[in-house]
């Protein structure tokens, strides 16, 4: 088109997005399972109410008009609701595609039939966290795995988006290996993403027999990155060992060799979220995101979702995090790795420090380094 | 029964502009997405299935300064590149 035409009328100046592009939605404060590290229950934060199918279909009606691309389904279990294919309708009415955040357990053939035959449907991630009922149930409880694996195998069977991911902690540490070799060989899975438990909800209180020690985040490093060369790349992260791992390398890299600062580096930078995503709890308040679910911005259905994107001085004050150099932390002092550094995930910085705008000292690499750990 | 040249938006279609000076065609159902200028949105919505690429023309000069000499082959690439992607239809018309 041509880009040189100037139109009569004067534009507003932009900042960020007029709307978010997706949302994540925790449609459900319920679940049928209690993991030992779930960041969901247990978190003070949060309020465990349901809303009803009307409040979500004035939502999503909301959501079309804003032109909104994507909506993730959270919860809790999404697939606990029992009026999903109408909340799914409401979604597709509103020309809106979808995914799911799940334990899989839930999935049968009824609506794994329904949710193919939408086409809207991005995929649906099921969590495994082992390569056998033994290790994946340590922290998900018996009968999870068989759960998750039978709703695999549904959503395979009618052409369904699997997206499977590998939360890391104490009890699989030592089971990446046949968890890689069980889902991308055996169950022929494309890929599979990991992360690992996070100080967060009913992690906080079984910290100790979850919580990856440095020996095991040193292992788990180490054999996330030969396993992803073995696997040409089919093992990805956004969080957790294998992305520290990675980071830490080209940080430890650029340091030795004085480089300069990373383009992003020196300042909270570790989440650009809030610029086009946000997030809606069980009980409808809007957040942030879901790690940040203390942070209420407004309430759907009484608070347009547009002028709180646009307006809310929290979400506008997260989205200035980037502006914060890391020189202005004590926490930070004297150390070398400032200019490669981004200060990693608001959430975490919160629950650990009691600070959304705070590095985030589980992704320390100094503080890694003087625990006895080393840069696979 | 005929197609016409008069392209009319798919109504699945979602259009999201920005604040800048651009925007985004999203297709649901097939989850292409491209984006496109303040004038691409201007001729996205003249694309009601009544108006003719040359009316759109029309229109878009009627409501831009300094249209160039090229804005018509250059609308008709858009309509086309649209129509290619399914983001367009051209109304059926009776002989």
């Amino acid at each position: 088109m041509p880009a040189e035409l100037k139109e009569k009328t004067e534009p507003t100046a932009p900042k960020v997005m007029r709307t978010p592009r997706s949302l994540v939605i925790e449609i459900t404060a319920r679940c049928n399972l209690r993991c030992r590290y779930c960041y969901f229950f247990n978190n003070p934060a949060m309020v465990y109410r349901d809303l009803p199918t009307g409040e979500w279909l004035s939502f999503f009606d909301e959501l079309g008009s804003l032109g909104v691309m994507n909506v993730t389904l959270a919860g809790g279990e999404p697939f606990i609701r029992e009026d999903l294919p109408v909340l799914l309708e409401g979604i597709i009415r509103n020309r809106m595609r979808f995914a799911f955040l799940s334990n899989g357990a839930l999935i049968d053939d009824e609506i794994a039939g329904f949710i193919a035959s939408t086409g809207r449907c991005e995929y649906v991630q099921v969590s495994v966290d082992g390569s056998c009922a033994e290790v994946h149930d340590s922290c998900r409880g018996r009968g999870s795995f068989d759960g998750a694996i039978r709703g695999i195998r549904t959503l395979q069977r009618h052409g369904i988006g699997v997206a499977v991911r590998v939360t890391i902690h104490r009890n699989n540490v030592h089971d990446l290996e046949g968890i890689a070799h069980f889902l991308l060989d055996e169950l022929g899975l494309p890929d599979f993403g990991t992360n690992s438990a996070g100080y967060m909800g009913t992690c906080r209180v079984n910290a100790d027999g979850v919580l990856l020690n440095i020996e095991e985040r040193k292992k788990a490093m180490a054999t996330l990155l030969r396993l992803t060369a073995k696997y040409d790349g089919r093992i990805s992260a956004n969080a957790g060992p294998l992305t520290e791992a990675r980071m830490w390398r080209r940080m430890e890299e650029a340091r030795s060799e004085g480089k300069p600062a990373f383009h992003n580096g020196g300042r909270l930078t570790g989440c650009g979220c809030p610029n086009n995503k946000i997030s809606v709890r069980a009980d409808g308040a809007i957040v942030p995101c879901n790690m940040l679910a203390h942070v209420e911005l407004g309430r759907i259905n009484r608070d347009s979702l547009a002028d709180t994107w646009q307006n809310s001085p929290a979400l506008n004050q997260l989205r200035s995090r980037h502006t914060i150099p890391l020189t202005e932390f004590e926490f930070c002092a004297g150390c070398s790795y400032i200019p490669y550094c981004t200060g990693n995930c608001p959430g975490l910085a919160y629950v650990l420090t009691g600070a959304v705008d705070h590095p985030s000292p589980d992704a320390c690499l100094r503080r890694f380094l003087e625990e006895d750990g080393a840069i696979a | 029964m005929n197609q016409t040249d008069r392209p009319i938006a798919n109504p699945v279609v979602v259009l999201r502009e920005e604040f800048d000076d651009w925007a985004v065609l999203f297709n649901p159902d097939t989850a292409d997405a491209m984006g496109t200028n303040p004038v691409g949105v201007a001729v996205w919505r003249l694309m009601n299935g009544k108006r003719s690429v040359e009316d759109i023309v029309s229109k878009i000069g009627d409501s831009f300064e300094d249209t160039p000499s090229a804005a018509r082959e250059e609308i008709t690439a858009f309509v086309n590149t649209l129509a290619e992607h399914g983001l367009v239809g051209l109304e059926l018309g009776r002989e």
